[in-house]
């Protein structure tokens, strides 16, 4: 009841709000209070990525002089910065890292995760399954800064370093612990008569894993795969410790040097920047939901 | 079931992950805790140091100061992006016109790489490029403070631009937590004549400690985490002053080539980020304890 008058009540008639006490009339001024407030500081929270932006169609002369003022639009900026950087070979290397980690690492977690779940030894002991899962768990709790050099030191040893394995293996190593945590979440849940049915049908191990239970794990999979592709764009740490070669630069190792690349010309800088940042943006209005989804999911699981 | 049991099938199954896990997430924890203990230059192994690393970090001023300024990143994350997130969930909670929209606009420096955002905070808090100090210059203020790059401010900027990064993403859970809550005490309170306030104070905080829970050991394992907002505002500097602890481990193990020293550096961040979150899940679970 009380829903229904609150909801009713700013779209009454002149009459009725006078019928009824001050109150309502202060709680519609109230929420218009709130509504502005609300407005005010997801402007405020957005503003600096707008700045970016607006600045980046500022001539230099008046980003330093006159910021303000939002004159002088040009597009050159943007000319120099496709001119400067190699744009297209940070997006096809980060492109790659991204492909095949991703894939690899949820392939091997989702095999992994399948014979901790679901795979039963016939003396029905799960001692071996139960010591590898927390043994895989423990990885939640390393922090990646601790890998960085050993991993540096293994790159050298076998001779990954300057290849995209580089990379790659330790970002599927750094995925594993969180997939593993998910999916045997979901696998334990999963019925065990679907199984059954599919081994009277003779149906054997590797068809029983990737054609029957896989397809049934497909959002938990989706989820996994957003919240992976977006590490790996956004990982410098090992990227900054692995790569020397101008030709493996990723997305988020060719930001930190844009500062080095225009060491006066901000307003390159900025389109530089609005140049990566912008199909970021793009893609998470896409599957903004799944992105929230995924990672409140994991925060609360 | 009894057809999946052999151990061969289990192992290969299990292997790919199991080898390039222990390989690249195991064995570099354990690499680095020994050579913690010698005076690996790189090259050798450097002869066997025992304790003297570890003794070297109580004589390490920058080593205490990234400690200070990590602390000081955490207050800000504890007292601050905590109570805002949470009042915010609560303002984009109510029947604001477009407030999924805007809980999904503020979510967005969440999924910005973090480079990306230390880059864009450049251009705010510059003292010489900066928006802030041009809109203190316009409105006619004569004091244009060093935000980043000075000896002081350094790590409370860095503080207030992760509060920045994260607050979308705090909000959303409190928001979720929210939710969850049952409608009908609300209700019910709200036909007993209870003030927005006294819901508040009296039913949603209370009701929500589960979820304080949740965000305060992401907050605190989160801060522990911070590196590229420092590397790309100050580089740690200057004279690494505006260091946290992992990008002075950062320094000392790349820059400086300090291999053993660096290793000991790395296992103090594991160790005190580790005792951090600790004490948060322990906070938590007193809590629930007392209640």
């Amino acid at each position: 009841m009380s829903i229904d008058t609150e909801v009713k009540v700013p779209l009454a008639s002149p009459a009725a709000a006078g019928g009824t006490p001050s109150r309502p009339r202060r709680r519609s001024r109230g929420r218009i209070v709130v509504s502005a407030v609300a407005y005010l500081i997801t402007f405020v929270i957005l503003f600096p990525l707008l700045w970016i932006v607006l600045l980046s169609f500022q001539t230099n002369d008046n980003i330093l002089n006159d910021p303000f003022s939002l004159s002088s639009l040009t597009l050159a900026n943007y000319q120099q910065a496709l001119e400067t950087l190699n744009l297209l070979v940070m997006y096809k290397n980060t492109l790659i890292l991204a492909v095949v980690s991703v894939t690899v690492g949820l392939v091997i977690s989702y095999m992994a995760a399948f014979a901790l779940t679901r795979m039963v030894f016939r003396s029905g002991r799960r001692r071996t399954q139960n010591t590898l899962r927390f043994y895989f768990l423990a990885g939640l709790a390393i922090p990646v800064y601790i890998l960085l050099f050993p991993v540096y030191r293994l790159d050298i040893a076998f001779g990954l370093f300057g290849t995209y394995f580089a990379l790659i293996l330790p970002y599927i190593a750094v995925t594993i612990p969180f997939n593993i945590l998910l999916l045997t979440g979901f696998l334990r849940d999963f019925p065990e008569e679907i199984e059954q049915a599919a081994v009277m049908d003779g149906v054997g191990l590797w068809r029983m894993a990737w054609k029957v239970v896989f397809p049934l794990m497909r959002p938990v999979i989706a989820t996994l795969a957003i919240l992976n592709v977006i590490y790996v764009w956004n990982e410098f740490p090992f990227a900054v410790t692995l790569i020397n070669d101008p030709n493996m630069t990723t997305v988020s190792l060719g930001v930190s040097q844009f500062q080095g690349v225009y060491s006066v010309n901000y307003g390159a800088m900025m389109a530089s920047a609005t140049l990566v940042l912008l199909p970021q943006l793009a893609i998470y209005a896409a599957f903004q939901k799944q992105v929230i989804a995924g990672m409140t999911a994991g925060a609360v699981r | 079931m009894n057809w999946l049991t052999t151990r061969r099938h289990f192992t290969l199954m299990v292997a790919p992950a199991l080898i390039i896990y222990s390989l690249y997430m195991i064995y570099p924890i354990l690499y680095s805790l020994y050579y913690s203990f010698t005076n690996f230059d790189g090259v050798s192994a450097g002869g066997f140091a025992g304790l003297d690393n570890y003794r070297q970090m109580g004589q390490d001023d920058a080593f205490w100061t990234s400690m200070r300024n990590t602390g000081i990143i955490l207050g800000i994350a504890l007292f601050l992006l905590i109570p805002l997130g949470f009042l915010l969930a609560i303002l984009l909670s109510g029947r604001v016109k477009g407030s999924g929209a805007m809980r999904a606009l503020v979510f967005a420096p969440a999924i910005i790489a973090p480079i990306l955002v230390g880059l864009i905070w450049i251009f705010i808090l510059d003292p010489k490029i900066g928006l802030v100090n041009a809109f203190l210059l316009a409105i006619g203020v004569p004091a244009h403070p060093q935000w980043i790059g000075g000896p002081t401010l350094s790590p409370y900027s860095i503080g207030f631009v992760y509060l920045w990064q994260q607050i979308g993403f705090v909000l959303t859970i409190f928001y979720a937590g929210l939710r969850m809550l049952p409608r009908d005490v609300m209700e019910a309170s709200s036909l007993d004549g209870a003030s927005r306030w006294q819901q508040l104070r009296h039913i949603q905080i209370p009701m929500m400690r589960e979820t304080f829970g949740i965000v305060t050991a992401l907050v605190v394992t989160g801060v522990f985490k911070v590196f590229e907002l420092v590397y790309a505002l100050t580089g740690g500097g200057p004279v690494h002053l505006s260091e946290v602890m992992v990008s002075y481990m950062y320094h000392i193990t790349f820059t400086t080539q300090q291999y053993g020293y660096g290793m000991a550096l790395a296992v103090v961040v594991f160790v005190v980020g580790a005792l951090a979150s600790a004490a948060t899940f322990l906070g938590n679970r007193r809590k629930g304890e007392v209640r």
